[in-house]
């Protein structure tokens, strides 16, 4: 008997008994994939609380400042402000600041000099500090550049003294900035201490009396009269040239944020590819991305400031000259997570491709593209933490900056595509990139005051990544360059 | 645990909820994928992807509907921006090609995993087009919205799609009769 049936019916009536089960394989990827998800959300989490504990430890020293202001000729009130803050520090769950450190700050703030000698002194040190200072900014820049351990011994060194003088180390304003900003160090011993105790500095941020402890300081920095004498205390254990060569500090207008873009363009120095050794002498062309973010900055003189801040970054680049192929995962990219794939998308640089397959290496590779313009395209997000010191060589209404620094680099998501004119597909994430990584940065800093508190910047700024790749052998050494743009808000 | 408990721990992250989920559903959403996809190992992977896209993005279903729908569609269109991406020109013209139905004599059911192989054989685009229209009642308006065709070449893509699988299922026929 024949039956006479419409073939869609046939199918229809065929896959309803369509019941076959993956290989537990599957679910294993999943899993992996979910628990990978997750803990990627994990660290740009901190930054973003980090950003908001800035902004809002930013927002109450501005509000102390504005109902509390300071001035020399109220030492009386200032010093019982200062008394009163020590003690609403000292009841800090943590215990940042110690017995000793009480004693310390009433000895500074029981000395008589005031303000206004500071200032007429200063119009007469002018010229000699401006040279003092250049060594100083050139030693401390030396010693920021090369992240050594000075910096080690800055962030363990006892924490009473860099509290009470504040603008003497730059390092102790990025102490109080890091509990603020959780900025972590450049080194990477020191890297773990540093965020445990951000940790708890983040905690603590929600409690108004961190903006006490601000208006604290300011008050201890406006009445140092006494400083020479501590101060070179200091500086000797510090390591720093002279304690003169800082200048008194103007109390106003130190800080300043500023909220910025910048396009980046993305390479490397060396050669080789990240991606697949195959690769390593294929073309390889940087992209230009943006990059945003926001830096506050607290300036020490109207010379020297250190800034710090947040950026998301977005670096890509291409290969090109490739083939793209479909085969098992056996014969995917090196540097590529598959996710546990089977099938994988590929690619195989053509010179290997019309060079013959002597071991039959292209066995079992379906190829894809061959009409040119295919393109191998590795994306890559940072969150970027600068810390940088800018030095003002020309500070008039056009004003000409150094600046140098070092920044840290979260990685973000990053991914690897491939790209032609008739296919495109992501392949997956590259699996060699390091989730913590450092570059040390060099600009230039052009500004026009709008107004009194108002900048605009433009910093074109070379970065040089560190330890990009957890693989060191990879020849890759990328770098990236930005045009870092924005205005400046001071107060 | 009941479906709306599920979904709730879902949403939760809670992972054994998720994997609950993954062993109520991943037989019937497995068969989507094998009807789309060249061959088992390519419908392997494109579960994988379903599922941790379905787990990413299950805040977003809000109750409205059945969820066994809502799980379907975020599995086909999975799958479908996989290989939506592979533009395959096709030089096949629109119009041409009627809509008809096709018939053809059986004498006994062909197996299901014949009729799996040559769907799963059929060119790209044509297999897609298939599957949405015939198995999963897509109308061609949406399948040329998802494939980002014309509906003109939805239809004439089905039609292709249509005497293929017949060519074959009789050229199946036939050597079965002369055995």
């Amino acid at each position: 008997m024949k039956n006479k049936k419409d073939i869609d019916k046939i199918f229809q009536e065929g896959f309803e008994n369509l019941d076959l089960s993956p290989s537990p394989q599957v679910w294993e990827n999943i899993q992996a994939e979910i628990k990978k998800e997750s803990d990627r959300k994990v660290i740009p989490l901190w930054l973003r609380l980090g950003g908001v504990a800035a902004l809002i430890a930013v927002l109450l020293s501005v509000g102390n400042w504005v109902f509390d202001p300071f001035s020399s000729n109220q030492p009386a009130i200032t010093q019982e402000s200062v008394e009163q803050s020590v003690e609403q520090i000292d009841q800090e769950a943590e215990g940042t600041i110690d017995e000793s450190q009480k004693i310390d700050k009433s000895q500074i703030v029981s000395v008589t000099a005031s303000e206004n000698e500071n200032a007429e002194q200063d119009e007469t040190e002018k010229i000699d500090d401006v040279q003092k200072a250049t060594s100083t900014f050139t030693e401390e820049h030396t010693q920021v550049a090369k992240s050594s351990s000075n910096k080690k011994d800055t962030q363990t060194s006892p924490k009473r003294e860099e509290q009470v003088i504040p603008t003497i180390n730059e390092g102790v304003v990025k102490e109080t900035t890091e509990e603020k900003h959780e900025v972590p160090a450049a080194s990477d011993d020191v890297h773990q201490q540093e965020f445990n105790r951000h940790k708890k500095a983040i905690a603590e941020v929600q409690n108004e009396q961190e903006g006490k402890e601000d208006a604290a300081e300011k008050a201890e920095k406006d009445n140092v009269d006494d400083r020479p004498s501590i101060m070179d205390a200091i500086a000797a254990q510090e390591g720093i040239a002279s304690v003169d060569d800082i200048k008194d500090n103007k109390p106003e207008n130190r800080w300043s944020v500023s909220p910025n873009l910048a396009p980046v363009y993305y390479n490397s120095f060396g050669s080789g590819s990240s991606i697949d050794s195959d690769l390593d002498f294929n073309p390889q062309k940087g992209d230009v991305n943006m990059s945003y973010g926001v830096h506050v900055s607290y300036a020490f003189n109207d010379r020297l400031s250190v800034r710090t801040g947040v950026n998301n970054v977005d670096l890509s680049y291409s290969t090109s000259d490739i083939v793209i192929a479909t085969g098992p995962v056996s014969r995917g990219l090196e540097g590529v997570d598959y996710g546990g794939k089977n099938v994988v998308v590929t690619a195989v640089s053509r010179e290997s491709l019309t060079a013959g397959t002597p071991n039959g290496e292209f066995d079992g590779l379906n190829l894809k593209s061959s009409a040119g313009n295919a393109r191998l395209i590795q994306s890559i997000n940072y969150y970027e933490v600068p810390v940088e010191l800018q030095y003002a060589l020309i500070d008039k209404r056009i004003g000409v900056n150094l600046i140098g620094g070092v920044s840290t680099l979260f990685l973000g998501d990053d991914e690897i595509s491939v790209r032609s004119d008739n296919f495109s597909d992501v392949l997956g994430s590259a699996n060699n990139l390091s989730t913590i990584s450092f570059s040390t940065n060099v600009g230039v800093g052009l500004n026009y005051k709008l107004s009194k508190r108002f900048l605009f910047n433009i910093e074109p700024t070379f970065k040089y990544q560190l330890n990009p790749y957890s693989d060191s052998s990879i020849g890759f050494k990328p770098y990236y360059l930005g045009i870092y743009s924005g205005l400046s808000f001071k107060f | 645990m009941t479906l709306d408990e599920l979904i709730e721990r879902c949403k939760e992250q809670d992972a054994h909820a998720q994997g609950e989920l993954y062993k109520r559903y991943n037989r019937i959403l497995f068969a989507i994928c094998l009807r789309y996809s060249p061959n088992f190992t390519e419908a392997e992977d494109n579960l994988q992807d379903a599922f941790i896209t379905i787990f990413k993005k299950v805040g977003q279903f809000k109750g409205k509907g059945s969820f066994e729908g809502w799980i379907k569609r975020v599995t086909v269109n999975t799958v479908l921006q996989k290989y939506r991406k592979q533009k395959v020109y096709n030089i096949v013209e629109e119009g041409q090609i009627e809509d008809t139905e096709d018939e053809v004599e059986v004498q006994e059911d062909i197996p299901l995993k014949f009729l799996l192989k040559i769907v799963q054989e059929l060119p790209t685009q044509y297999r897609l087009v298939f599957s949405m229209y015939v198995l999963d009642g897509y109308p061609h308006k949406e399948i040329a919205k998802m494939l980002d065709i014309k509906e003109g070449t939805s239809k004439s893509n089905l039609a292709r799609a249509r005497g293929i699988l017949r060519e074959r299922i009789e050229k199946y026929r036939d050597e079965l009769e002369n055995n």
